[in-house]
């Protein structure tokens, strides 16, 4: 496997965790679900990450990441995220309890580059977070994604069933069956 | 006179087929994948970015 910049991108995020700058943190967005799906282009690696600040708006809580990065030389905004070793990341701090859910439950996971030394470690969404939250979010990309999930076969129905009722996301993922004509696999 | 159309029902399968196959990649091989995609298409950002300065407008990307 050749080397892939995306690796060094998640060894700096290591490094931020390490030093307490961020608390856990994982892999969201089109970047957690090509774990599961086919890939296709992205432009930038969303974060779904816990931040010990209360409250607040998200950009000011951002600021000391925002300012050891500058320290380590990262300073690029691209896309709305900061560019780190070529990719624009998107700190997205917890916002909900759909979120601390997901960041709890999210896998470990090990970027497998063919040499264990070359290989990084990191957290990455499971497939039936990654499920609801394109249900709540709900822009037209969110529904090409779910709709990708369903017909692989990539996400665990019962699994999804779950975190959509305790959510509250029953409505949305009828919507979502109803707008795009697919026969709903979970509520019939 | 009604129009014959041929069976595609072929390659729709074997289109199928190749994006489980692609699914089925590990996680690094899929953003190695990636990583080429966005350099292929880096061009054509930049270009949008220059236009999108030049013309004082947004580039499209929301």
């Amino acid at each position: 496997m050749a080397s892939i910049k995306m690796s060094d991108t998640l060894r700096v995020l290591n490094r931020l965790q390490a030093e307490g700058v961020i608390g856990t943190y994982a892999i969201a967005g089109a970047i957690a679900a090509f774990r599961h799906i086919e890939a296709t282009l992205t432009d930038d690696l969303d974060l779904l990450v816990s931040i010990k600040a209360q409250g607040g708006l998200a950009l000011v809580m951002l600021e000391p990441i925002f300012a050891r990065l500058r320290a380590w030389g990262y300073s690029e905004f691209r896309l709305e995220g900061i560019v780190i070793e070529g990719w624009p990341v998107q700190f997205l701090p917890v916002a909900s309890d759909l979120d601390a859910e997901a960041l709890e439950q999210a896998e470990n996971i090990e970027l497998s580059l063919g040499t264990p030394e070359a290989s990084v470690r990191t957290r990455a969404l499971r497939a039936e977070h990654v499920v609801a939250i394109a249900v709540k979010v709900g822009r037209p990309k969110d529904f090409v994604r779910i709709h990708q999930y369903l017909e692989e076969e990539a996400v665990d129905l019962d699994a999804l069933r779950g975190v959509l009722v305790r959510h509250g996301l029953k409505d949305r993922w009828q919507g979502f069956c109803k707008r795009t004509g697919v026969a709903d696999p979970i509520f019939g | 006179m009604k129009p014959s159309y041929p069976d595609i029902s072929d390659i729709l399968a074997r289109k199928a087929a190749a994006r489980r196959e692609r699914a089925q990649r590990s996680f690094a091989e899929k953003i190695a994948s990636v990583e080429a995609l966005r350099e292929r298409v880096e061009p054509l950002r930049k270009a949008r970015e220059a236009t999108r300065i030049k013309t004082g407008g947004h580039s499209g990307r929301r």
